[in-house]
């Protein structure tokens, strides 16, 4: 590989002051090994940011610095004049190679002399220690261009004491929390990056311009499954046969699980596709079965949390029958004194409301045949796409916002006032539209099923903060 | 755009194992690059084709459709055969009313394609009546029927309605189709083997000249080219019939042998409307069925994101292959441990630590020590050596509980463990947590310890 190609960035340290989960958190990989065991780095890793195979620039994982006060006693030792230090450097390097005492130096020393620049991570929540003076000394040998990231890893705050001792060794020196950082910081950060060197500045822009778009197609992609989940519950039909003698109660319940459970297993499906589009097939969660802390799909909980209220669904159930009814209205030029639209809301309304609970029809086909079969669906609950909706959306964007540093369980924590960010009447109207059409079961034309997911993706921005 | 495509792209992307590299190499060859989804998802089928399992779903879904519709077929021809004798069964003792044959041969041809054009346009319903009083409808249903356990793969076979509704209606047309020719070839199988009158009756009050002007209405599209093949005024006078009387007339007798000069017209009329007009709508039908399997193509579950895949660009910020770095180091519970301190110590060293944190440090400990002294942090390694050099008996060493032990400070140990007879490791944590230590921060230096394994090292839990 040709090293001078593209720019190149090692980032080194101090053991255990988070490296990797900054290398993680700009590659947005979720898979690279942390730990609080120092040394879990035993081997520099690069990560490339390629778009269709070219690379644009490559952080280079470290391990952290195990002798620096050595290291820097033999390049003492060997320094003949102060515009040859990098030199110096690079000789202990070769040198050194093969010696397993300064074997993680050598790692990440190596990719320094090849021409990286370096990105130096400190703990701001700790104390400045002399102990870093050594390898700062190191890093300024080397002669490249350096920036210093202070990474704030518990809640006490030093920033301003490491600051001043980093001034002395670093071009510039910003403070970055890969376990909360939003998009925009990560972009901050490979703009100062940017500004390391004249002849990085154009790829490392484009880099810029580059995790703009893929976070918008991560979003794109994510309403578009999330609107292909909505469509899919909505309509679906469950079918099964009678065995023989079976009693039709307890036929209905069977064929009631098992609709049930299909819906379930749309949305887990779906939430995997989620952690997917957003690069975390790694996630832990605390529930795995159930997801959203063990709030079951069907829950009454989950439908007080997501669902709308009774006053909400009643409200949308006769705004929607009066649609149908203002229909009737037109295609009487209005002689119905628009009693199609009263008659369309009370019923409508009248119909969403006492539907709360129920969720869809069960019937008995091929009775006379003697066939006998149970059909469940399309949906005809007015609030289930909502409450289905409200919790893919809250995992989307638990997901969308989540660090790929994180490696601990994530738990699923409830926000009650999750709906209030995104379902406006506006909103609960245009859905409605769409959830109506869905539940009719009936083929949707892929122009339909594009407006709903634009819609979808109207929230989703909404709720990322990108609308 | 064919079924079999459909079906291939279903099946493959049932089984689709392919990554998003690939996929995106893909899509920007030239092979994709440019061209409209459905033809995209096509070219993807065609090459990745060879990795379906064999025989095809296509091949068996097209298979079990060609045999129905082949059986189909021959009952509809024979149909036509035995309806278009029926209607030219001469006893020769009344002529053929051609009215019968017209209404066969010409008016049920257009009542079905104006039918089978609505079908058309109401094509994206799923329940569409005229779909389903079709005889193709019915063979889709008895194969299904014939079908439950799955062998011939019919009622897994994924068609939305939209492409079923068209399949349907072409199959509708084809047989149609073969029940006009059908009649077309008896007609003039019949008219070649036989003497067959021709007349025209009606209980409706229409008279010569009416029914001649509706005869060469219907003859529009030969009459310029083909006259014989249209009727005269004369001849339709002498043709009309009335049943009334139970006899021919006398000039009808007379003329017997102009009255056979109806066969040119009624056969072009079959030709024109019930073959010609059927063969259009059968090739409307096919581009219909085209149509919507180019629109249905993007819409098999999995479609869009492989196109996605195929016209997005691919970032990656992942490493080619994984690398192993990681080094999992063992959950080793270290057993030298002390519980609390004595009050005083041989010597107290504060690795990293100044020194009058160090006495700091000693007060919040309440231990007192000969010796005090700093190891580590900015010193030089001759400093430590000194150091080094004045320990002896217990020695005390402070760590900065948050910093991770490096094998600085293990050279370090080691070296003073070989000199004394015990050393204990006391983490500690900042001034502001009142110099105790974290938990999370204690386990990393134990398990250090434990990997260290120095027979007089000690740790303070």
């Amino acid at each position: 590989m040709n090293h001078t190609d593209y720019p190149r960035f090692a980032v080194v340290g101090h053991p255990n002051k988070g490296k990797s989960s900054i290398v993680a958190s700009l590659a947005m990989d979720d898979a690279i090994a942390i730990s609080d065991t120092p040394g879990t780095t035993t081997r520099k890793a690069r990560y490339p940011l390629k778009v269709d195979g070219e690379t644009l620039y490559e952080l280079i994982d470290t391990p952290g610095f195990q002798r620096a006060r050595q290291v820097l006693a033999w390049l003492r030792e060997h320094e003949t004049d102060a515009s040859r230090r990098h030199e110096v450097v690079r000789e202990f390097v070769n040198i050194h190679k093969g010696d397993a005492r300064f074997h993680d130096e050598i790692e990440l020393l190596e990719p320094i002399m090849e021409g990286a620049g370096i990105i130096y991570v400190v703990d701001g929540s700790k104390p400045y220690g002399e102990e870093y003076e050594a390898e700062m000394e190191i890093l300024r040998w080397t002669g490249q261009p350096s920036m210093a990231l202070i990474n704030r890893i518990d809640e006490e705050d030093y920033t301003e004491d490491w600051k001043r001792a980093l001034g002395g060794y670093f071009q510039m020196i910003r403070t970055y929390d890969p376990m909360h950082a939003t998009l925009s910081q990560h972009l901050k950060i490979l703009e100062s990056m940017a500004q390391l060197r004249e002849e990085w500045t154009p790829q490392v822009k484009a880099s810029i311009a580059l995790f703009e778009r893929y976070h918008a197609m991560m979003r794109e992609r994510s309403a578009a499954a999330i609107a292909k989940l909505l469509y899919r519950a909505l309509s679906h039909v469950e079918r099964l046969a009678l065995k023989e003698g079976e009693a039709v109660e307890d036929a209905k319940k069977r064929i009631a699980s098992r609709y049930k459970q299909h819906l379930r297993s749309f949305e887990v499906e779906t939430q995997k596709r989620i952690e997917y589009i957003w690069n975390h097939q790694h996630l832990k969660k605390q529930q795995e079965q159930m997801r959203l802390e063990g709030l079951d799909l069907f829950s009454k909980e989950s439908a007080s949390v997501f669902g709308l209220t009774r006053k909400e669904l009643l409200v949308t159930g006769a705004s929607s029958g009066a649609v149908t009814g203002a229909g009737i209205d037109l295609a009487f030029a209005g002689h119905t004194f628009f009693a199609g639209g009263i008659i369309g809301a009370v019923v409508g309304g009248v119909g969403a409301y006492m539907a709360f609970n129920e969720l869809a029809d069960i019937k008995v086909l091929g009775r006379k045949i003697g066939r006998r079969t149970l059909q469940m669906g399309p949906m005809q609950n007015r609030n289930f796409p909502y409450i289905l909706l409200g919790r893919i959306l809250f995992h989307t964007t638990t997901v969308a916002q989540l660090s790929h540093a994180v490696r601990h369980s994530v738990n699923f924590e409830m926000d009650e006032h999750f709906r209030e960010r995104w379902l406006t009447d506006t909103r609960r109207k245009k859905l409605e539209k769409y959830h109506k059409q869905f539940r009719q079961a009936k083929r949707i034309d892929e122009n339909v099923l594009a407006e709903y997911e634009a819609l979808v993706l109207e929230i989703l921005d909404t709720l990322l903060g990108e609308g | 755009m064919q079924l079999k495509r459909y079906l291939d792209l279903y099946a493959l992307l049932q089984q689709d194992r392919s990554s998003r590299e690939e996929r995106r190499t893909f899509g920007l060859s030239e092979a994709v690059r440019g061209k409209d989804a459905a033809e995209q998802l096509r070219a993807w089928t065609e090459a990745h084709q060879t990795s379906l399992p064999r025989p095809l779903l296509s091949e068996q879904v097209e298979s079990v459709l060609y045999h129905a519709t082949l059986l189909l077929g021959i009952v509809a021809f024979l149909l036509g055969i035995v309806t278009a004798a029926g209607l030219l069964n001469y006893s020769g003792k009344e002529p053929v009313n051609l009215v019968y044959f017209l209404a066969v041969a010409v008016l049920l041809p257009l009542v079905t394609m104006v039918l089978a054009l609505i079908a058309m346009f109401r094509a994206n319903r799923a329940r569409n009546f005229l779909v389903h009083i079709s005889p193709a409808y019915w063979m889709t249903r008895i194969i299904g029927f014939f079908d439950r356990k799955g062998s011939m793969k019919f009622n897994t076979v994924p068609l939305n309605p939209l492409i079923l509704n068209w399949v349907i209606i072409r199959r509708s047309q084809l047989l149609a189709l073969l029940f006009a020719i059908g009649m077309l070839l008896t007609l003039l199988g019949v008219v070649a083997t036989r003497d067959i009158a021709f007349a025209w009756s009606t209980t409706l009050q229409i008279d010569a000249a009416q029914f001649h002007a509706f005869i060469e209405a219907l003859a529009f599209p030969w009459r310029g080219w083909l006259p014989s093949a249209v009727p005269s005024l004369a001849l339709v006078e002498q043709s009309h019939y009335f049943r009334l009387g139970g006899k021919l007339s006398e000039t009808m007798v007379s003329h017997a042998a102009m009255l056979g000069a109806w066969w040119k017209f009624l056969a072009m009329a079959t030709f024109v409307y019930a073959v010609l007009l059927r063969f259009g709508m059968y090739m409307l039908a096919g581009w219909g069925l085209s149509r919507a399997i180019r629109r249905s193509m993007p819409a098999i579950d999995g479609a869009d994101v492989l196109l996605r895949d195929m016209n997005e660009p691919l970032i990656t910020t992942h490493p080619d292959e994984k690398n192993l770095s990681s080094n999992t180091l063992q959950e080793s519970l270290y057993t030298r441990t002390d519980a609390k301190l004595m009050p005083s110590y041989d010597a107290v060293v504060g690795w990293a630590i100044p020194e009058e944190t160090l006495v700091s440090l000693c007060d919040a400990f309440s231990v007192t020590a000969s010796e005090c002294r700093e190891a580590g942090g900015n010193r030089t390694l001759e400093e430590d050596s000194h150091t080094l050099e004045t320990l002896r008996g217990t020695v005390l060493l402070f760590v900065k509980a948050w910093e991770p032990p490096t094998m600085d400070f293990a050279d370090f140990l080691e070296a003073v463990s070989k000199r004394v007879s015990k050393v204990i490791v006391v983490p500690v944590g900042t001034p502001k947590e009142g110099y105790a230590a974290d938990a999370r921060h204690k386990a990393v230096w134990e398990r250090k310890l434990a990997l260290l394994d120095y027979p007089n090292v000690w740790m303070l839990r």
